[in-house]
């Protein structure tokens, strides 16, 4: 197997006796979007530090492009980094900050490097406000800046630290795709750090989702979400509803499980770590429950009471309280009217049904 | 139920304006008033009275001698001179020294940041002039100081280059020593203010673009502390240029700052008109580069 292009290796952090970062081991592919997710404190963002030579490791190592990262300078690595805070130069102008990365490079002339500033101006669309200073221009332009000048460079490979942070909602969807758009234009490998599961979702080829340290599951973002291997990353990825269940038995079938919550046997795709008689959890997410006035023919089904239900346009959340719990359902508003666009309302007795694949078994 | 129409004037907005007037109304009455009582001294006569001036009557109402003088004779213009050199040499070396003190300070941990505070601070509790008398001790001709720098001298130099001792009481040297040792307070205190406000994150991205920790220094740190450089020169010159004290203690009479100068017409001279006129041409000095620097300062602020 050849080597990747970004192999993290058994890499340890501490901070005194704090454990910022415990034995990642982590392979990136040249020209991927790899988001790293997780809470504050979770040590993304020492890991992220450490690429960019800012901190370097207590134990293991790094290797980018087959090279060993360790002790070489910040001012040394191929690698450039997009700060939360963007850290504009505020006493330059716009074109002065792209410009700056490239006087350490000699072997430009000086019109190849306003050829490259002008390229970057162009990339970001920002050609027109090259003479402004930071101050001067809108947060998202700022963004943009800051992208151009850690991409004038062509680093081997590109840190953000949650770069839509600080943008608001409308910018943040358009800025997703335009970061995927120069991605793919310039095919320089992105390390996204972020706190938000959405932008790590869209922006991300594969995610490592992170606690405490650690990394819990790394996979693509349907991986992540579909199949989550923790409860850790089933409850940090979008909602879920878990329950704590028993094993009954094992067949090619399924798996029958005892959940007292949702009073009786229910079936859910096999689990090969589970065995008969042990602990485990059951998480469905709401979306994958359905919700109907009837009882269901065959399949998962149980009948509880309509508490609570939020109306969000296309979809409505409903807690529904069943036997031994109280659930949350997402059910898409198909019809369209005024009382009839809703499944059910307040205090009706409804039937939540899901399928057995639809639930996700974990062990630990 | 109708208030006093006074009662309702300072609900409305009486405190403001008290608040507002009453240091405006101080700065009229001590600085604004005496300065004109100057401006129009300057332009009077001086005569054997008392008070020893005289405007109107026999002389002409605005006598431009005193003022003619300050530009022609060779006195004022070299006091002047000596003056603007020994507070420009005296920012410049405060700038030197004051300025990696400054920086030193923003990186420091914070408990260690509040005791070198207080030590750059600390001078001032002690009375100004015991300090400087102190210096006079130091740079006296059998101090033991002295002593130190004349063993190291000798040792140095050849031996027909030997003296007996430094010579540095009355002279300029010790001037511009005594007033970068009273002045460096104020110079550190307004860098440490600009420098502490720079976002290290800053300094972090330029690293991380290539450059090396001196070229930081240069392209980021450097820049982003003018107006900290600005203010602090300008705290250290302006009161330097004026210095009375220090010249008059430990300097060299023959070459005399222009506070002397003025200390000497009013007093033994004599000459109020003469005296004014010099210290509005000082005045005049110490303001126009103020002035210039605050009208860049507000179009820089201007385009912001």
């Amino acid at each position: 197997m050849s080597e990747p292009f970004l192999r993290i290796d058994r890499v340890s952090k501490h901070f005194g006796t704090f454990q910022a970062v415990q034995d990642v081991t982590l392979d990136i592919a040249k020209g991927e979007i790899f988001g790293l997710l997780g809470g504050s404190g979770c040590g993304k963002t020492t890991l992220l530090r450490m690429l960019a030579g800012f901190e370097e490791p207590t134990a293991g190592r790094i290797f980018l492009d087959g090279r060993d990262m360790a002790g070489v300078p910040p001012w040394e690595r191929p690698v450039h980094m997009m700060f939360q805070s963007y850290a504009l130069f505020p006493h330059m102008t716009v074109e002065k900050n792209i410009a700056y990365g490239l006087k350490h490079e000699r072997a430009l002339t000086r019109t190849q490097r306003a050829d490259r500033v002008a390229e970057m101006l162009d990339l970001v669309q920002l050609t027109a406000f090259a003479g402004r200073k930071p101050h001067q221009i809108s947060g998202g332009q700022r963004q943009r800046v800051a992208l151009a000048r850690a991409l004038a460079r062509q680093p081997k490979l590109l840190l953000l630290d949650e770069p839509l942070a600080a943008l608001d909602k409308k910018l943040r969807e358009h800025t997703q795709f335009e970061l995927m758009s120069i991605q793919e234009r310039t095919g320089v490998t992105f390390i996204v750090v972020t706190h938000d599961q959405e932008e790590a979702m869209t922006l991300s080829d594969r995610i490592a989702v992170m606690d405490r340290g650690q990394v819990m599951q790394v996979g693509t973002p349907t991986e992540i979400y579909e199949f989550p291997a923790s409860r850790f990353v089933a409850g940090f990825i979008g909602s879920v509803n878990s329950f704590d269940a028993t094993v009954l038995s094992r067949s090619a079938d399924g798996l029958r499980l005892d959940v007292p919550a949702l009073g009786g046997e229910v079936t859910a795709r096999d689990v090969p770590a589970a065995v008969p008689g042990q602990g485990v959890t059951l998480a469905i997410r709401p979306e994958k429950l359905r919700i109907t006035k009837d009882r269901p023919e065959g399949g998962n089904a149980v009948a509880g009471q309509v508490k609570d239900l939020a109306y969000f346009g296309k979809d409505s959340l409903y807690r529904i309280a069943l036997p031994g719990a109280l659930v949350q359902a997402h059910a898409v508003n198909a019809r369209r009217g005024d009382e009839g666009a809703r499944v059910a309302d307040w205090d009706d007795t409804v039937w939540v049904a899901f399928d057995p694949s639809a639930a996700i078994v974990l062990v630990d | 139920m109708d208030k006093h129409p006074l009662r309702r004037w300072f609900d409305l907005k009486g405190w403001r304006a008290l608040l507002i007037g009453v240091p405006y109304l101080w700065l009229i009455l001590f600085f604004l008033l005496p300065f004109l009582i100057v401006v129009v001294m300057s332009v009077a006569t001086n005569t054997p009275t008392a008070p020893p001036f005289s405007i109107g009557g026999e002389h002409p109402w605005v006598n431009l001698g005193p003022f003619s003088r300050v530009f022609t004779d060779s006195l004022y213009l070299r006091a002047f001179m000596t003056s603007v050199l020994n507070a420009a040499l005296t920012a410049m070396l405060c700038l030197l020294i004051g300025y990696p003190m400054a920086l030193a300070l923003t990186r420091v941990s914070r408990g260690w940041r509040t005791i070198l505070l207080m030590l750059v601070i600390l001078p001032f509790w002690t009375s100004f002039l015991l300090r400087v008398y102190a210096w006079m001790g130091l740079m006296g001709k059998n101090s033991w100081f002295n002593g130190l720098l004349t063993d190291s001298w000798n040792f140095l130099v050849p031996l027909d280059w030997a003296v007996k001792s430094v010579p540095l009481m009355n002279t300029n040297f010790a001037v511009v020593l005594v007033m970068v040792y009273t002045y460096l307070p104020f110079m550190i205190l307004p860098l440490y203010a600009s420098l502490e406000r720079l976002d290290p994150t800053l300094d972090e991205a330029a690293m991380d673009l290539g450059s090396r920790p001196h070229q930081v220094f240069w392209d980021v740190t450097l820049p982003q502390s003018i107006p900290g450089i600005v203010a602090g020169g300008m705290l250290v010159f302006i009161p330097a240029a004026g210095e009375l004290v220090i010249p008059t203690l430990v300097g060299n009479a023959s070459q005399p700052m222009i506070g002397k100068i003025i200390q000497d017409e009013f007093g033994q001279a004599r000459d109020w008109p003469m005296a004014s006129a010099v210290a509005v041409a000082l005045l005049v000095l110490m303001v126009i580069p103020t002035m210039l620097y605050s009208h860049y300062q507000a179009r820089a602020e201007g385009s912001k």
